[in-house]
């Protein structure tokens, strides 16, 4: 929750900044600002409708325990934790990239609105199982995921972009 | 004295003599979601699309080019937040009506009120032909009832907003165009 919350904020000050700046590249390959943030909302738009399936179909769980991660969540989870500030660079999914498509301040208006949505599915997923109820994942099939492996990757995620979009600042 | 045949000359009249004219780059806002709409913009040149943002997609309900008036509409009247945006597509001129003077020019007389009446007349019409457009389930007949009223859409306005203007991807809408 206080990560979301965090990468709102950041969001919202983006909106302050100059169209210049929110579409400066360090180098050609390198991403913008906006191009960071279209990229979590191309994430968005998979996670977010497969996450609030998964809650809807799901029987709210009274005794709900501590939520035990998966060996091949954990995984990804902690391949996205952003260590100290530090990222290690990694290739997108082409799907994925963001590069070069247009992208204008509406870009982070749907990223906050994206966040508002996050936040209202953390909160309903208080009361189900996050152990028990899996998710698809956006690269393959046959990968199904914990829902708390797939928020912890999610958010990660969003944490780390969010933090490259910073640097160009 | 030659009056006006209807409210959109008068409009017209108003705009040559009260209106800001200004030229605004590709891909900038006239209004934004959750600004109040104070004015009605003429398109002189270019091309503008109004859309409602989502989570997920930007939905283009409306065009404005060559010879439109467009605003956020329902702000305009209520006085409230705008739920859409207007971006312009192109490099365009538009000139800026403030509300005031378009009031002012529909209560002036007994004549302009019926002209204004009609011009409401006119809008509340389209608005009923693009719900229909809505709930039309067939793509192809979509866009026959589209291309019916602007048969110059696709000289103005780029596919991939025309596709989202009918609920369809990019895609779908070659295929139906042409077929």
């Amino acid at each position: 929750m206080a990560k979301v919350a965090e990468a709102t904020e950041t969001a919202q000050s983006f909106k302050t900044l100059s169209a210049e700046k929110l579409n400066f590249k360090q180098n050609q390959d390198a991403w913008s600002i906006l191009e960071c943030i279209e990229h979590l909302n191309l994430y968005g738009d998979f996670y977010l409708p497969e996450i609030e399936a998964r809650i809807l179909s799901q029987k709210p769980d009274s005794h709900t325990e501590i939520f035990k991660s998966g060996l091949i969540g954990n995984y990804f989870a902690n391949l996205m934790v952003a260590g100290n500030g530090k990222i290690k660079k990694m290739k997108s999914p082409k799907d994925k990239n963001p590069a070069n498509s247009s992208l204008t301040l509406s870009t982070i208006e749907r990223f906050l609105k994206q966040m508002n949505k996050l936040s209202l599915l953390l909160q309903q997923s208080a009361r189900i199982n996050l152990t028990k109820t899996k998710t698809s994942i956006s690269i393959s099939k046959h990968i199904k995921l914990r829902l708390g492996d797939t928020f912890r990757f999610l958010i990660y995620h969003i944490e780390r972009h969010i933090l490259q979009a910073k640097r160009n600042r | 004295m030659l009056t006006p045949l209807n409210f959109i000359e008068k409009l017209l009249d108003a705009s040559n003599e009260f209106a800001v004219r200004t030229t605004i780059a590709k891909n900038q806002f006239l209004i934004r979601e959750g600004q109040i709409e104070m004015n009605l913009y003429y398109i002189e040149t270019g091309a503008v699309r109004v859309f409602r943002l989502t989570e997920f997609e930007e939905q283009t309900i409306r065009f404005g080019y060559r010879g439109s008036f467009i605003n956020s509409l329902y702000s305009f009247f209520k006085n409230s937040p705008s739920e859409l945006y207007i971006e312009t597509i192109r490099r365009t001129t538009v000139k800026i009506l403030p509300k005031e003077i378009i009031l002012k020019l529909a209560y002036e007389t007994h004549e302009s009120l019926i002209q204004y009446c009609q011009l409401l007349e006119n809008l509340v019409t389209q608005q009923i032909e693009r719900e229909i457009d809505l709930l039309t389930d067939s793509p192809s007949e979509r866009l026959q009832r589209v291309l019916s009223r602007s048969p110059e859409l696709f000289q103005e306005i780029p596919l991939k907003y025309i596709a989202s203007y009918l609920r369809m991807s990019p895609e779908t809408l070659s295929r139906v165009r042409n077929s």
